[in-house]
Formats: C-alpha cells, sequence, structure tokens
C-alpha cells in the first residue's frame, strides 16, 4: 500500500530561548490511503498539533510531511495540494461555527478557494441538498443561523462543510468529545459511512479509547509529543507493548 | 439521611417555562455512592443545585421538599443553607480551574475554607491543611499549599477541590462531572481518591455523570434521568446489566465499547425534547422504538419492577 501522507522525522517546537516546549518530537508515520488512523493520548500530548501540522495551521520546525509524493510544507509555506483536498472537523461545533453565517453560507464557504468553474458544479443548489440531507440534517435548516442548533447538528454541519469540496483526506480532531454518548453514536455512523461512499481517508484524534477502538484500522499512542507505540489497533489493544499504552488501557473504565 | 421528594424545579427564561425537574423523589444513605446518569438538559445538575441552594434566580421551585436530618432544606434561610455547605454538604464541580480562586495560593484558599467553619487558629488551620492535602494524595502538601492554581495541572487542581470539600469532613459530598475535565488516566484515580474518602471517612456520595463507565466503576446504586425526570433507579449492577427502561438500554447499546468495527452503533435517533414545551406522555415516546399509544398520552410513573429496582415505562406495567 502506498501512503497517502508520509510524516519524517518532523519537530514542532514552540516558543524561544528557554521558554520553549516541543510538542512534537522526531515523528515519522505513514498513513496510508483509505484506512482510519487513530491518534490518541491525553491532553498536551501533541496529537493535536500533529494535526494542525497536516492541515497547515502550524509549520514544523523541521522535517518534512508529504502528501501524495508532494512536499506539505516549503519552508513556512503551506504548499496546500488542491484546495480542499485536506478538510478537517474540530472538537467544539460551538466555536468552530461562525454564529453570523447562515448555515448554508457555512457549508459553502470552502468553495471560495477553487476555481470558478469547479465552484459552480461542486455547489450546485442540487448537490448542496444532496449533502445536506446525506448528513442528516434537512434543506430547510440551510436559512437558519448555528446557535439554532444542537450540539449533534452543528457537528453534522461541520461535516458538510468539511464534505463540500470533495476531500480525499480529513483530519478529525476530537469530533465526538462534546456530545452526549447517543448522539456520539449518530455521529461515529455517519463519519463510518461517509467514508466507505466516498473513500476517504481519517486522521481520527481522540482520547477515548472505545470510540478509537471502534473507527480505527490502525492507531498511534502518543506521549509527551513522541509516538510510544503505533500498529493495528486490535494488536495495541490486545497486547499492549508500551507502559504508557498499558496504563492507558487499564484505565479504560468498562461499562460491563 | 437525605430525602428529596417530589421535586419539581421551573426555570422562567425568555420564551417561557421550563421544566427543568419534574417530580423528583432520592433518598441517599449514610456511606452510600449514588449516581445519576444522564445527557445533558436531563436535569441532573438541577438537582444538585437545588440541594445546594444554588439554583439561579430566575428558578422557582414549584413543589416539593428536600429533607436533611428532619430540616427541609427549600426553607431553610441563607445563612444556615451557607453554614451547611462546605459543612455538612460538600461540592466539587467540573472545572477545578474556575472552582479555585485565581489569585489565593492553595494554603491560603484551604485556611479559609476551615475557619470558615471551625473557631481555630491560623497556625491550626495551616496544619489541618496540610492534613488534607496529604488525605488528596498530594505527595509535597508543603509546596503546593504556597502554589497558585495555575502552576498545577488538571488532575492536582481537583485533588486540591476535593481536598477543600473535605477539609470540614462532610456528611455528603456532591460531585458533579469531578473527572469529566481530567484525562483517563488521572480520571481513574480520581474516582480510586473519592471510593476511599467514602470508605474511610463514611462520606456519602451524590456523584453526577453523563459517563456510564464511571458510574459502574464507582457508585452502589445508579439513577437514570431523562428530561427533567427519574427514569429508572436501582443497584449500579441491576441497572447496567439488566436495564428495564428503553432509554437505558439505548443508551448502553450506543457505547462504541463493545461493538465490532464492522457494526453500526445503534444511535438513539431524534433528539431530547424541548422542556419548554415538554411532549405529551412518556419523555422518551418520541424516541423509543417500542413506544405504544399509551406512552403518547398518558406519563407512566416510577414503579416498583423488582426488589429495589423502579422504572417508569408503559411496557413494565401490566395495566398497559
Amino acid at each position: 500500500m502506498t501512503p497517502l501522507v508520509q510524516i519524517n522525522h518532523i519537530n514542532k517546537i514552540y516558543g524561544k530561548r528557554k521558554a520553549v516546549i516541543q510538542a512534537i518530537k522526531d515523528i515519522s508515520l505513514p498513513i496510508y490511503e483509505g484506512e482510519t488512523l487513530g491518534l490518541v493520548g491525553e491532553s498536551g500530548s501533541g496529537k493535536s498539533t500533529l494535526g494542525k501540522l497536516l492541515i497547515g495551521l502550524e509549520p514544523p520546525t523541521s522535517g518534512d510531511i508529504s502528501y501524495r509524493n508532494n512536499l506539505l510544507w516549503k519552508k513556512k509555506r503551506f504548499m496546500r495540494p488542491s484546495p480542499g483536498e485536506i478538510q478537517t472537523v474540530f472538537q467544539d461545533p460551538q466555536s468552530s461555527l461562525d454564529p453570523r453565517m447562515r448555515v448554508k453560507q457555512i457549508i459553502l464557504e470552502p468553495l471560495n478557494a477553487l476555481p470558478d468553474q469547479e465552484r459552480k458544479v461542486k455547489g450546485s443548489l442540487e448537490r448542496l441538498h444532496t449533502l445536506v440531507k446525506r448528513v442528516g440534517l434537512k434543506i430547510e435548516h440551510l436559512e437558519r443561523y448555528p446557535h439554532e442548533f444542537s450540539g449533534g447538528q452543528r457537528q453534522r454541519i461541520a461535516i458538510a462543510r468539511a464534505l463540500v469540496t470533495e476531500p480525499s483526506f480529513i483530519v478529525l480532531d476530537e469530533p465526538t468529545s462534546a456530545l452526549d454518548v447517543s448522539v456520539q453514536a449518530q455521529v461515529l455512523n455517519l463519519l463510518k459511512e461517509l467514508k466507505q461512499e466516498n473513500q476517504l481517508t481519517y486522521l481520527f484524534i481522540s482520547h477515548n479509547m472505545s470510540v478509537i477502538r471502534y473507527m480505527c484500522d490502525r492507531m498511534a499512542v502518543m506521549y509527551k509529543g513522541e509516538i510510544v507505540e503505533i500498529g493495528e489497533t486490535k494488536s495495541i489493544l490486545n497486547n499492549p507493548k508500551h507502559d504508557y499504552t498499558k496504563m492507558l488501557l487499564s484505565s479504560m473504565l468498562k461499562v460491563n | 439521611m437525605l430525602d428529596i421528594k417530589n421535586l419539581s424545579v421551573e426555570f422562567n427564561d425568555l420564551n417561557g417555562r421550563v421544566k427543568a425537574l419534574t417530580n423528583i423523589n432520592i433518598h441517599i444513605e449514610q456511606g452510600e455512592i449514588v449516581g445519576i446518569v444522564g445527557e445533558s438538559g436531563s436535569g441532573k445538575s438541577v438537582t444538585a443545585l437545588s440541594i445546594l441552594g444554588l439554583l439561579d434566580e430566575n428558578a422557582h421551585i414549584s413543589n416539593g421538599s428536600i429533607i436533611y436530618h428532619d430540616q427541609n432544606l427549600l426553607e431553610m434561610n441563607v445563612k444556615d443553607i451557607q453554614a451547611l455547605r462546605g459543612k455538612k454538604i460538600g461540592m466539587v464541580f467540573q472545572e477545578p480551574m474556575t472552582a479555585l480562586h485565581p489569585t489565593m495560593n492553595i494554603g491560603q484558599q484551604l485556611i479559609e475554607v476551615i475557619r470558615q467553619h471551625k473557631k481555630v487558629s491560623k497556625k491550626e488551620a495551616y496544619r489541618l491543611a496540610i492534613e488534607a492535602l496529604k488525605d488528596v494524595h498530594i505527595h509535597h502538601p508543603e509546596k503546593v499549599a504556597k502554589q497558585y492554581p495555575f502552576e498545577l495541572s488538571g488532575g492536582m487542581r481537583q485533588r486540591v477541590v476535593i481536598a477543600l470539600a473535605m477539609s470540614n469532613p462532610p456528611e455528603l459530598l456532591i460531585a458533579d462531572e469531578p473527572t469529566t475535565a481530567l484525562d483517563v488516566t488521572i480520571q481513574s484515580e480520581i474516582l480510586n481518591l473519592m471510593k476511599e474518602l467514602n470508605q474511610k471517612k463514611s462520606v456519602s456520595v451524590l456523584l453526577i455523570t453523563h459517563d456510564l463507565g464511571v458510574v459502574s466503576q464507582l457508585c452502589d446504586r445508579t439513577i437514570v434521568m431523562y428530561a427533567g425526570q427519574i427514569v429508572e433507579t436501582g443497584l449500579t449492577y441491576d441497572v447496567l446489566h439488566f436495564p428495564k427502561h428503553p432509554y437505558t438500554e439505548a443508551l448502553l447499546n450506543s457505547l462504541p465499547d463493545l461493538k465490532q468495527q464492522d457494526q453500526l452503533l445503534e444511535a438513539i435517533p431524534g433528539e431530547v425534547p424541548d422542556l419548554r414545551y415538554p411532549p405529551m406522555g412518556c419523555p422518551f415516546h418520541s424516541r423509543c422504538k417500542q413506544a405504544m399509544t399509551i406512552c403518547r398520552e398518558h406519563d407512566p410513573k416510577l414503579d416498583i419492577c423488582e426488589g429495589n429496582h423502579y422504572v417508569a415505562c408503559w411496557l413494565r406495567r401490566d395495566e398497559a
């Protein structure tokens, strides 16, 4: 299998001189086309930072990331593959949707980066309606504002916004952590179905082991900026090698 | 020890009245750990705030009583309630950063709380403060006492909050999502700590959470709330292994914990009802797969179904 994304020896250091924090320490990993790679770790372990490097929000301090064999970062410049090829869904649907925009504007906004021709095709009313219905919203919702929706519905809006450009790769940063369990199940199911239908590749960032176990083919465990273990989800869960992974697994609360 | 009877609470909102709690009955015995689980808006936090007398001004208690050792907390004046809070009834909230004073060091905060309820010298209060920090397994209590909240990690802050609550050992500790903001490894430490304090000092705990894993680890009894009502209650083992209410069952089925990757999760369709316009009948009927005609028309009351297991569902009634 060819990697869609290849991360090579990246480091990320925040701050200057004495007050530095190394958020990412020499991480190398491939993300294969069509897989869901889970990234698990505690707060401050660097998992969201890694996501930011992939979507162009933060440049790595050193090392390189390639996407379909093209470098994503040249010095501090993000070399966007084609606009909308890489998308993202954030944790908090409260703060990731502009409160002064209608749902329709929110969902269509990513298309502004596309060439005119493509924008017209992808932004057609018919396509928009299909997309909105697919993520479980209604057409009349398009004219409303984010505050009129519940957390789960807002996350559906964020998912529609990510899908509108027909991306190949989506970084999901704790997409269900702010949701109630019954709603979390709806969103996880939706993400799984959408991946199948659109041949997507996911990087799924979460601190919740059961969610990772359910969603991901492979997983990587991060601890203090390093990847301490990476492999198939099943084999890591059944046979964890690193002490931190073992500790994470033993602190999982089981309902039954 | 604590007995909540027929408690109903409404909020006055710009758009009308929100029925936040409808006819809640809860009793807690000495030394017991009782969990309330529910999703956002189910009324679990409102229940806690009513016990503490901390409801917002726009709240209106329309019915019921909260009896604590033969006294009705709802009829007590502010001063008496304040004397109870922090002494007989302690509390721990979700966000330890906002629960602590940002510009006082930990020692000062503990001393203030201790001297509020005990007539002791500052020196003695300091000794008790260090003691309280030791009780929550803080290894360098003298050092932490000099630190400010921003210098501590989330887990340490929550330990300090628990130390504050336990510094005048209460009879009842109310903990509202005490581990929700914490990492899983820290969460299990804090839960163990609460269990230990419960056993050593026989403190009763009312634990409020959205996490079924947390109740299963800690609670003797579990109360499941939905849309401002108690839909099921019983021993934690019974409720989680043999749920009687379709909502509890659906909630358990929606967890990814036990599913294989190729199985879809059984999500509960729809959303929690808007409590400004509470639905007729059972609050869960619009999302319930097994809803019958009677469910849409009449609200099932909480009724005993087996031993100590209570459920509010028409499916469990003979007359339906």
